[in-house]
Order: C-alpha cells, then sequence, then structure tokens
C-alpha cells in the first residue's frame, strides 16, 4: 500500500499489488465501516435485491441490487451508465476503472453495496459544463483510440494520473496505466495524450 | 466504356529514396470517375483531420453492442460443455426455466447431437438480471456420453515428427528433385523448422448481441460484428425471417480481428430467446467464452529448406506447413511472402499446406490469417541464411525483392532506423559494452494483395442547410471508415469535413461489404467519392439555370461553384434552393480499374534488448514504413500501423492458448494468464506512411488491417537471433526458450 495517500483510501495499483478480493473488501470495510452483506446494524442483506444510494457524478441514484452485484454492473445495468465497460470482469483489464473518492479502482470488483457513501466518477462525469475533460481532448487530438472500447477506462486512468503526478513523466505514465489494456493499440498514442494533457495544464 | 484516361500513377520521394511515376492510360468504366493521381491537388485528403467519432468514444456516449438497452431488456448466458468430445443424450430445461427471473430457455443441441470442443454450446436462459440467466445455466440437467479426446493437434493422424529441438523428421515429400539438385549446388542451404501457437482474437468487446423480435414480426439486432448485413442474412435465414424485417445495427463495435464475420452460435440464441419471450434479449459472453470460443490463430509448424547462389540469391525453397485448425480440420493454412520466390523457376520452389484436426475451438481469420506465421518463418529462414553467408540481412532483401516500391522503402527505413548502426556485429556479444543485455536488431517485409471491389452502394444526401450526409451500412470496426467516408465526401464536395456526418451500421442504409481483408476502405471510398460527386451534380443542376449555364460546365473549389466565365455562387447558397426534402445520389461501381499496381507493401524494423540471466526480451523500438495506396487519413493511418505492430509484439513474445490436454481444456482463458502486450511493455515506435497513387479506382485506396500485421514477429524474431546469435524457432519467445537457446550456444 505504499502509494496509498491516506490510511482510510486505496489505489488501483496498491490494489493490483494486493492482488487479492480480501484485501479489497478489508480496505473498504475501514472506510465505510459494514462487512460484506450487512449493513450498520447487522441486518444481513440478500438474497434479492435492495435499494442503495450511490453517488455518481454529484448525483444521488437509487439503485436497486443484488449483495452480490457488482459497481460495474450496477453502473451500466441499473444506472444506464454505460461509458465504463465490462471487458474481463475479473480486474485484468481496467476497463471497467471509474473513480471512486477520486481514486482509480476496477469497478468490476468492488461491490455496489460496498460504494455507497463514496464519490463515485465515471467517464460520463469527466465533462465539465460541456467541455471535454483535457485528458478527453487530448485523446481526440492524438487519435488516442481505434475501436474504442478500452478508451473510457484509458481515460479516466489518465485522468487520475494526471491528478497525481501534475506532469507525470512517461514512466509514470506506462506505470498508472498499467493496468489498462488495449488490444487495436493505441499505448504510444495514449501516453502522448497524457503528455499532452498534462503539458496543457491538465484540470 | 470511355476513352483512356491518362493517370500519372506511381509514389513520391521517400525521404531520400527517389519515387516513382508513370502514365498510365486507365480505361474507366461508364459513369465513374478517373482515378486521383500525382497531379491532383487534394486538399482534404491526406489532411491531419481528427477521428470523427473521437469525441463520442472519449465520453462514454459511443453505445456499442453491449452497451444496448432497448425498454424490457433481459440477459442470456449460455451453457457450454465441459468436454471436448462427446454425445450429448439429455438435456432438460425444466429446473432452469422455473427459476427467479427466467423468461426464456432454448436448446442449442439436442439428444443425440455431437459434440465438438469444450465450450461447444447446448443451451441458453434469459432472466432479469445476468446473474439470474447464471444460476439457471448452472440448474440445466445434461448427459453426456463421453468420448475419447484428442486437444493436441500434433497427435493427430499425419502429424509430423518432431525431435527433440522441434525439428520435423519426416522425410520431404516426393516431386523435389529440382529443389534437391537446386540445394546439392547452392552455395548456402540450409533446413529447419518453425512454430507457432494459438493466439486468440482478444477483442475487448465479446461476441455477443441483443436481440429483439417484436409482435409485429421484425428482429432488430445491436451486434458486435465486423459483417452487418451477414449477421441479418444468417439470422434471417436462421429464424425464417425475410431479410427485410431484420435490422442489424452496429454503430460501434470494439474490435474483431477477423473473429466477427459469422453471427455466431451467440446471435442465434439471442434471437431464439427472444422469440420465446417477446423481449430484448442481450447475450454478451463474458472473457472465458471469448477465448474458448470465437475461434483463434491457429498454430502451425512450418518447415522450410531453402538456397541461396553464390550472389546471395535464393536458388531453391521448399515450403510446407502444418496447421492445427480444430475440429473442422480446416483454415490452418499459413502463406509465407512470396514477393522472395516469385522468380525463382516453378519447379524450384514448392509450398504445401496440411491440415491436422483436432477437437478444439476452430479457428477464424485473424488478421492477415496465415501471414504473421509464414513471415515469422521465412523471414528468420533468411536471416539465418544471411548469417550463414556473411550477407547483411537488409543486402540480402534488396538482392531478392523485386517489387520497386519495397525497394525505396527497405532503403529509407534503414535509413531512418540507423540500421547499419543499431545492428548487432557480433551476434550473441555485447553490443553497447553491458554482458548482461544482449541487443540485437531484426526486419520484415510486409505485404497484402487485396484491393476490394464493387459490390456496395453509397448515398450521400446534400441538405438545404448545407450540411451533408455520407450513408453506408456496413460497420466501422475501429479502423476509422467513417472518417475516411467524412473526408472523401468533403473533398468532392470542396466543404469542411465538420460539415459531414458519415454514418455506418445500420443495415437500413445501402449495403457494403464484411470488414475482412483489409477490404472496406477501398471498396467502399470510390463509391463514396462517386455518391458525393453524383450529388453535386444534382446541386449543379439546381443552380445551373440561374447562373445561365448549363451544370456540365460548372466547377466547385473552395465552397464556391464558378460558372467558366467567372459568375458563381457559394455553396452555402445554392443548398439554400435545396427543398424540404434533400438532394439525394446512390452510387455504385462497376469495377476496379488496371492501375500501377496491385500490393500494399511495407518493411519493419525492430530493436530488442535482452536480459541473459532471466531470458526476457524487450522490444526497444520499432519503425514501420508502410503504403496503403492513397494515405486518406494518415493520422488514422498510423494509427493501425502503430496497432499492428503492437498486436505483433504481443504475438511475439506474450500470447500463448495453453490447453491442458487431459481435460481438453483451455487453462490460461483469461487476461491474467493469457498475456497481451500492455502499456509497461511498449517500445519507442514510429510509422512512415508512403502514399502510393496507384489509380486502381477512382481513390485508389488500400486497406490497411493486414499488411502491417504480417512482418512486426518476423522483425522481433530477427532481432532476437541478432542479439543471441542463435535462432528462437518457436513463438511466442518467452524467456524459457531464450534461456534454452543461448544455453545451447554455450555448449550447454
Amino acid at each position: 500500500m505504499t502509494d496509498a495517500p491516506s490510511p482510510t483510501s486505496f489505489s488501483r495499483r496498491s490494489f493490483l499489488k494486493g492482488a487479492s478480493l480480501a484485501a479489497v473488501a478489508g480496505v473498504v470495510a475501514d472506510r465505510a465501516s459494514p462487512a460484506p452483506g450487512t449493513r450498520p446494524g447487522g441486518t444481513t442483506y440478500g438474497p434479492g435485491s435492495h435499494e442503495l444510494e450511490l453517488v455518481v457524478n454529484g448525483e444521488k441514484r437509487k439503485v436497486a441490487v443484488e449483495p452480490r452485484t457488482t459497481l460495474l454492473d450496477a453502473l451500466r445495468d441499473r444506472l444506464d451508465l454505460t461509458g465504463t465497460k465490462k471487458i474481463c470482469d475479473r480486474g485484468s483489464c481496467g476497463g471497467c476503472t471509474v473513480l471512486l473518492d477520486g481514486q482509480p479502482v476496477n469497478s468490476c470488483l468492488l461491490l455496489a453495496f460496498d460504494a455507497e457513501g463514496a464519490a463515485i466518477t465515471t467517464v460520463e462525469g469527466l465533462e465539465r459544463n460541456g467541455e471535454l475533460h483535457p485528458v478527453q481532448r487530448a485523446f481526440v487530438d492524438c487519435d488516442a483510440l481505434q475501436c474504442g472500447f478500452c478508451t473510457p477506462g484509458m481515460v479516466v486512468a489518465a485522468a487520475a494520473c494526471l491528478q497525481r503526478h501534475g506532469r507525470p513523466s512517461l514512466e509514470q505514465i506506462r506505470a498508472d496505466l498499467a493496468g489498462n489494456i488495449c488490444r487495436c493499440g493505441t499505448y504510444g498514442r495514449v501516453f502522448e495524450a497524457v503528455q499532452r494533457a498534462a503539458a496543457g495544464g491538465g484540470r | 466504356v470511355s476513352a483512356p484516361h491518362p493517370a500519372r500513377l506511381g509514389f513520391r520521394d521517400v525521404g531520400e529514396q527517389p519515387g516513382v511515376a508513370r502514365v498510365v492510360d486507365v480505361r474507366l468504366p461508364a459513369g465513374d470517375l478517373p482515378p486521383w493521381d500525382l497531379d491532383s491537388k487534394l486538399t482534404v485528403v491526406g489532411g491531419a483531420v481528427d477521428r470523427v467519432d473521437a469525441v463520442a468514444k472519449v465520453t462514454g456516449r459511443a453505445r456499442y453492442a453491449f452497451d444496448a438497452a432497448p425498454p424490457g431488456l433481459v440477459h442470456a448466458a449460455i451453457l457450454r460443455s465441459p468436454h471436448p468430445r462427446a454425445r450429448l443424450v439429455r438435456l432438460d430445461l425444466s429446473a432452469a426455466q422455473k427459476l427467479p427471473g427466467v423468461v426464456a430457455a432454448v436448446a442449442l443441441k439436442q439428444a443425440g447431437n455431437r459434440i465438438r470442443f469444450a465450450g461447444d454450446e447446448l443451451a441458453a436462459v434469459a432472466a432479469t438480471t445476468l446473474d439470474q440467466a447464471r444460476d439457471a445455466i448452472e440448474q440445466i440437467a445434461v448427459e453426456y456420453e463421453v468420448e475419447t479426446h484428442q486437444t493436441d493437434w500434433l497427435q493427430a493422424e499425419g502429424a509430423p515428427q518432431l525431435d527433440a529441438e522441434g525439428q520435423v523428421l519426416d522425410a520431404w515429400p516426393a516431386g523435389g528433385e529440382a529443389i534437391d539438385q537446386a540445394l546439392a549446388g547452392a552455395a548456402q542451404q540450409r533446413t529447419a523448422t518453425y512454430r507457432c501457437e494459438v493466439q486468440t482474437h482478444s477483442s475487448l468487446e465479446s461476441h455477443g448481441v441483443v436481440a429483439w423480435l417484436k409482435a409485429d414480426g421484425e428482429l432488430e439486432v445491436w451486434a458486435s460484428t465486423q459483417g452487418t448485413f451477414g449477421v441479418r442474412s444468417g439470422l434471417a435465414r436462421t429464424l425464417g425471417i425475410p431479410e427485410p424485417r431484420v435490422r442489424v445495427h452496429a454503430e460501434y463495435v470494439g474490435g474483431g480481428f477477423g473473429s466477427k464475420l459469422q453471427p455466431g452460435a451467440e446471435a442465434v440464441a439471442a434471437a431464439l430467446l427472444s422469440r420465446e419471450c417477446g423481449k430484448p434479449v442481450k447475450l454478451m459472453l463474458d472473457r472465458r467464452e471469448e477465448h474458448v470460443a470465437t475461434g483463434n490463430r491457429p498454430p502451425a509448424v512450418i518447415q522450410i529448406r531453402a538456397g541461396l547462389d553464390a550472389g546471395g540469391r535464393l536458388c531453391a525453397w521448399d515450403y510446407r506447413s502444418f496447421g492445427g485448425p480444430g475440429h473442422t480440420g480446416r483454415g490452418g493454412g499459413t502463406t509465407m511472402p512470396q514477393h522472395y520466390v516469385a522468380q525463382l523457376p516453378r519447379d524450384r520452389r514448392r509450398v504445401q499446406q496440411v491440415d491436422l484436426p483436432s477437437d478444439t475451438d476452430p479457428a477464424r481469420a485473424m488478421r492477415a490469417p496465415g501471414r504473421p506465421q509464414g513471415f515469422f518463418a521465412t523471414e528468420l529462414m533468411l536471416d539465418e541464411l544471411a548469417l550463414a553467408a556473411g550477407i547483411d540481412p537488409l543486402e540480402l532483401r534488396l538482392r531478392n525483392d523485386p517489387h520497386e516500391v519495397r525497394q525505396a522503402e527497405w532503403r529509407h527505413g534503414a535509413a531512418r532506423f540507423g540500421w547499419a548502426e543499431r545492428r548487432n556485429r557480433a551476434p550473441g556479444e555485447p553490443r553497447d559494452g553491458d554482458p548482461r543485455v544482449l541487443h540485437g536488431a531484426g526486419l520484415s517485409s510486409a505485404f497484402w494483395g487485396q484491393m476490394g471491389g464493387p459490390g456496395n452502394r453509397v448515398l450521400c444526401r446534400i441538405h438545404r442547410d448545407g450540411s451533408v450526409e455520407t450513408r453506408n451500412g456496413a460497420q466501422d470496426i475501429g479502423t476509422g471508415m467513417k472518417t475516411v467516408m467524412a473526408m472523401l465526401t468533403a473533398e468532392e464536395l470542396q466543404i469542411p469535413v465538420a460539415r459531414v456526418r458519415a454514418s455506418m451500421g445500420d443495415t437500413q442504409d445501402p449495403p457494403g461489404p464484411a470488414s475482412g481483408g483489409s477490404t472496406t476502405t477501398p471498396s467502399l471510398s470510390p463509391t463514396v467519392r462517386l455518391a458525393a460527386a453524383r450529388a453535386r451534380q444534382k446541386l449543379f443542376e439546381l443552380v445551373a439555370a440561374d447562373l445561365g449555364t448549363a451544370a456540365a460546365d460548372l466547377t466547385l473549389r473552395d465552397g464556391r461553384i464558378t460558372t467558366p466565365d467567372g459568375n458563381g455562387v457559394t455553396f452555402a447558397d445554392a443548398c439554400k434552393r435545396i427543398g424540404a426534402e434533400p438532394i439525394e445520389a446512390i452510387a455504385e461501381r462497376e469495377r476496379n480499374y488496371d492501375g500501377f499496381q496491385d500490393f500494399v507493401c511495407g518493411c519493419q524494423f525492430a530493436e530488442v534488448a535482452i536480459d541473459v540471466a532471466t531470458g526476457l526480451v524487450r522490444v526497444t523500438r520499432m519503425l514501420a514504413v508502410q503504403d496503403c495506396g492513397v494515405v486518406i487519413a494518415p493520422k488514422l493511418a498510423e494509427s493501425q500501423v502503430l496497432g499492428a505492430m503492437i498486436q505483433g509484439i504481443s504475438y511475439a513474445l506474450h500470447e500463448q492458448r495453453i490447453v491442458d490436454h487431459r481435460s481438453g481444456r483451455m487453462v490460461n482463458a483469461d487476461f491474467q494468464f493469457y498475456k497481451i502486450s500492455g502499456p509497461a511493455d511498449m517500445p519507442a515506435m514510429e510509422v512512415v506512411m508512403v502514399p502510393v497513387f496507384n489509380g486502381k479506382n477512382n481513390v485508389g485506396a488500400g486497406g490497411l488491417g493486414e499488411a502491417p500485421a504480417t512482418a512486426p514477429a518476423a522483425a522481433i524474431a530477427n532481432a532476437v537471433f541478432n542479439a543471441i546469435g542463435t535462432p528462437v524457432r518457436h513463438l511466442p519467445i518467452t524467456p524459457d526458450k531464450v534461456l534454452r537457446a543461448l544455453s545451447r550456444r554455450n555448449g550447454g
């Protein structure tokens, strides 16, 4: 957990280093308290759906999900936020990257229940007042995409990289994006785009 | 047929290398346009234009099949056989049908049907949520009569015998006497066996559809496909629905690479489930299914014997390839770079192919099918011969590759890459002082021969507000075809690209090709241009009388329609004459032209650094020099070449399907243990595009999907050979193989 900015949050890198769901659940439990499947007060949930409130892109959204539903499925199938992609569904590709309290996480490895109370930012939430995020603008300028299916995850991870480093070096960009894979082969142009966005001041 | 049109075809200087220009009399079919040539003044084509759907993709607004969510959507999953070879005895859906949320269940195989691979489809269930559908398929009762399987294709009947080093032991087939003789008299001769493993396509959007068979009998489908019209006809046939009542959408497609050319069992299953429940059914495969049941680049064992004469020219070539395409026993062929041997007498070159069946998922076309394998074997054999003969590998290519464009590309690429300096002159020895890391450089040719053709139509509309639409029902799978359509239309109508809306991926629009074999761009581009030209003609007819001249005398340049005596009207003002209904023109074309040349060529250079302690290979630098006819959208073209190089790095170093032959199942069907190259694996990369005005049609564009994918693994394998002084003849070049090669070289 060397690069976690505070003891109560976690980054995707530390998350991958930990490489176990148990570690994730533990960290999230530290922040949000409840053990998996329970809420404050010791209630047991499931089987069947229960309503919870997620804060997504600054909006409170009610969503009815089973305790086993991942944050990814809740975003995509319940809230119709389909920018976040399901590719491997096992934390190996980065396609489902969202920001949880500003930190990039694989939303396929997180239960929706465990995201309650956190500020969730998806790719749809990066624009401000109709303006593209500098990373999005730079992806367009550099043609850092082809089929586009990995792109939302790349964009979110890249935005987090900028947030973290300000003017990241090429090595920092590679390291921060190491969990995002692209089959069309856009990596080099993604690196260029992140550097370009950083040079332009980021956000 | 109109009179021959003289066109100055060829290519301009490539850096310091002189270009080639030839005046060719092009025979034009009636109604088609003369080809763009070296004298054409193009203002949009060849310029820096952003991908037209880039904003939709970076914002997450682009809706793929995986994202389609019509009202009432339900989710489906497929039950697959765990056994590679069996007969289905009983399939009982009743327990699954009773589970909460389940709305439909269908059998995809009947009792008595054969099961041909681990992952073969048995049944599908639709439910309110995907989790419920997955719960339900586990409750389907299945009885199998399990049969003995053979998933190791090299154990099939007719498979070659290999020695401990993987070299084929079988005698060469009869009929090669002239080759025997030539090799006996050759200055250098060599025999070696090369091997490639299974690569899965690993498109990031999995295969699948949302299918909705509505009460009125219309089937609407959102498909992740490389062939919208093929999905339409396939589903129409399977479900007995007239084709016009099937509509397929594929506005965005998350990769395909050859694996999405057919509707597939998943599309059929979703449509059958929708027929049963009346709701839209979403059936997208998961990552495991994607690896085990949607095809692959098949494995190959390729043996070559070849000789060089005293002048460093190939004097004999014998190539036999064994492929393992899975249970169909078809499609395992490899293809070598023919340009090196085409000039040999017929009896001194031979290429043979044997396919060996096994109980695995059938091969499907994958980006330049057969070529990365055949190029790897051939280019590495050429370097082995070059080292034996003491000839620089580049010089060997220049002597044996007669193609006039590639001759310039080889020379320019070598100069730009620094071939002479970066090459390890003492293969196996440290080049840069540090004995822990060996460096080397390698190269390979790139090639593709398909130039597309007619059989498609394009619709162009000009609206009274001056905006323009160009529409075709085929798909843009990420190559940038929509951008190409917008640019060609903007060029022909002399308006900004932003005024053009290019639409693809809806079978309500005019028919277009499946995206396979680098044919989409060369097939559609000239039709797009022709449609725009016909729409322009209609606009001319609308304003000609007012301008006091004939439509035929008008010209359009820089947003202005002009008469011979200099009067005119802006394009925008001319459009105001259009009524509520836009101008519409549909174009179709008859055939390609003879043109300048048929091929898409290129070459690539790679540099590697190899840690001798771990055997880890890192590609540190790559350069591609690539043509593809007229380069319409350079930024996107370069992206596609870079992508092919990166996929090639992955194929050369990482990718391998691992099957446990006892169970017959793939054991690394995920992205954790099936490794594809990631950000940390990237070298410095550069692409030089070489525009060739080929005159093959009115645009002269070639496709770019395949050609740059033929070379990278070969160039990397040659760089490894140059670094360590001994060839690694088996892809992927993983550390274990490098260490074994180093140990062998050191006499271990």
